[in-house]
């Protein structure tokens, strides 16, 4: 655990002192304006009403609280993939890999003082985008406090086991740009974030299933707009615990090769 | 001016090299913008298939004319942000230190910016435009009024994309965060410009500062074209008004390299302020 909360400590410095303001704009924006396009296309074109089939698939006829829940979560996933699954890669552009390799100190803790920071600043971050949303008047409902507070953890610990292999890729590709962009976008698209699965082809519906951030989307979903009570939304908490736990599992496995390769590579 | 013309080539030709065969081609070219459309459809979907929406909107009644509609959008927003990441790759030059010998050079300086954009935009957007038309021709949504007007269409995005390729060139020559301006030009780009939504639904002060920005005439004039059936004379003041900002922008582009080149002949900086 020390190591996890000097990891922490040490990225918070290095953000604070090198890039104040990047990341903050670089994760407010996108979401405000993702916001503000369904707010507005809501208005002027839906005339306040979206269509049927938005509440066959997502439970509720409130489409822009569910934007705001589902562009919030997304790009809160992209921040945390940034943090956790480009900090090894970031150690090896700036050739302190090995070091860290040779380090006593476990690639577990080290990852996961990556996330703790990422999650804290990200909670400052939502802030900002809280007031935006509520200067546009959004107001988002909550059917069960108790389901959100575990639907936003089963996201974390889903983006973190996803994170841990997507890092191992990466180092061993030594590449980040593609990868990284690809499952943004593959996820915004299939992962049920603004938009109800049912929209998309039978194939891309089974896809996202294999996906841990998933079914904690469903959870969140459920729990905010979906009127979905606690005992509801277990069986999908279930589901994002098993695909979480199988991940971190692979991740963890794979993660070792990914190491030895990138440092093969290299020297 | 053949000695422009040399410049020109040449750098162009060495961005194309830079760049060519790469697999983010590819990606940040087709497969990105290609997923993104997607996602952008299926959020809008239940707004613009509302009751209301095909009296508000009738340009979208329905599904297949809203994906056209996205689909012109991110074909001209692709040939704006294949600029932004060329001025992206030119700030490399900063830190690789070769951009002190091309203000050595004697190149000249508004020729190299244009020239970097033009090559990274005559590679890059082609394959989106390949596969726009062939998507938009299979859909039966396209309503063009002559077939020269594709020519429009094209100069309609080329040139005001190459002025605004040089101006972002020049200014991020003279920045140091370069991803801070990069964030800050790519993601508000699409929502002031109409990329994703019909001019009407913004507010009167977004469309006063979409106006600014080059992609906003560029999709009128595109948008008119393929999916309105405008002719040459109905699109001519938007026309116009794309041509005046292109050379505004030159200006301004022309402007920025002569103050910033001779502040950093002064003080052996690279910045603007």
């Amino acid at each position: 655990m020390p190591i996890a909360w000097a990891t922490a400590w040490r990225t918070w410095q290095m953000t604070r002192r090198a890039y104040p303001w990047t990341y903050a704009v670089g994760t407010v924006l996108p979401a405000a304006l993702a916001i503000s396009l369904a707010y507005l296309g809501y208005h002027a074109i839906g005339g306040g009403t979206v269509a049927a089939d938005f509440q066959q698939g997502s439970g509720t006829t409130a489409y822009l609280a569910y934007v705001v829940v589902g562009a919030t979560a997304f790009q809160f996933t992209v921040r945390l993939i940034l943090w956790s699954a480009k900090a090894l890669i970031t150690e090896q552009r700036q050739g302190t890999l090995g070091a860290l390799l040779v380090a006593p100190a476990g690639r577990f803790p080290y990852l996961l003082g990556f996330t703790v920071f990422a999650v804290l600043s990200s909670l400052v971050e939502f802030l900002t985008l809280g007031l935006v949303i509520a200067a546009l008047g959004v107001s988002v409902p909550v059917s069960s406090a108790a389901g959100a507070l575990l639907g936003a953890l089963a996201l974390v610990a889903a983006v973190f086991a996803l994170s841990v292999g997507l890092g191992g890729l990466m180092i061993a590709a030594g590449e980040a740009h593609i990868s990284q962009n690809t499952v943004f976008i593959v996820l915004g698209l299939v992962g049920g974030f603004t938009f109800p699965r049912d929209y998309l082809p039978l194939w891309a519906q089974w896809f996202a299933e294999l996906l841990p951030t998933t079914s904690a989307m469903d959870v969140l979903h459920g729990a905010f707009t979906g009127g979905q009570s606690l005992p509801d939304l277990l069986p999908r908490l279930g589901v994002c615990a098993l695909l979480t736990a199988a991940y971190l599992l692979l991740g963890l496995l794979y993660l070792p090769r990914a190491e030895a390769r990138a440092v093969e590579r290299t020297y | 001016m053949s000695h422009a013309l040399r410049v020109f080539a040449a750098e162009a030709l060495k961005q194309h090299r830079r760049l060519f065969g790469q697999p983010i081609v590819v990606f940040s070219m087709l497969v990105w913008p290609v997923l993104q459309l997607a996602t952008t459809y299926y959020t809008l979907r239940p707004v613009a298939t509302a009751s209301p929406a095909a009296a508000n909107w009738p340009l979208a009644a329905d599904p297949d004319r809203l994906l056209a509609f996205l689909a012109t959008g991110t074909l001209a927003y692709a040939f704006f942000f294949s600029l932004v990441q060329s001025a992206w790759h030119l700030s490399f030059e900063r830190t690789t230190g070769t951009l002190e010998l091309l203000f050595l050079s004697p190149a000249g300086r508004l020729t190299l910016m244009l020239a970097n954009g033009a090559g990274a935009l005559l590679q890059n957007a082609w394959l989106l435009t390949c596969f726009t038309v062939a998507a938009l021709t299979g859909f039966g949504t396209l309503s063009v009024s002559a077939w020269w007007m594709y020519g429009i269409v094209f100069l309609a995005l080329l040139i005001p994309a190459a002025a605004w390729g040089a101006f972002l060139n020049s200014l991020l020559v003279f920045s140091r965060d370069s991803a801070f301006l990069y964030t800050i030009l790519d993601e508000p780009l699409w929502f002031v410009s109409g990329v994703r939504l019909p001019h009407f639904a913004l507010p009167a002060t977004i469309q006063v500062v979409g106006a600014v920005f080059p992609l906003t005439g560029s999709l009128i004039a595109v948008r008119g074209a393929l999916l309105e059936h405008r002719t040459l004379a109905e699109l001519a003041p938007t026309l116009l008004a794309l041509l005046l900002l292109s050379a505004t922008l030159l200006a301004a582009a022309a402007l920025i390299l002569r103050l910033g080149e001779a502040r950093s002949q002064r003080t052996g900086r690279l910045g603007l302020a």
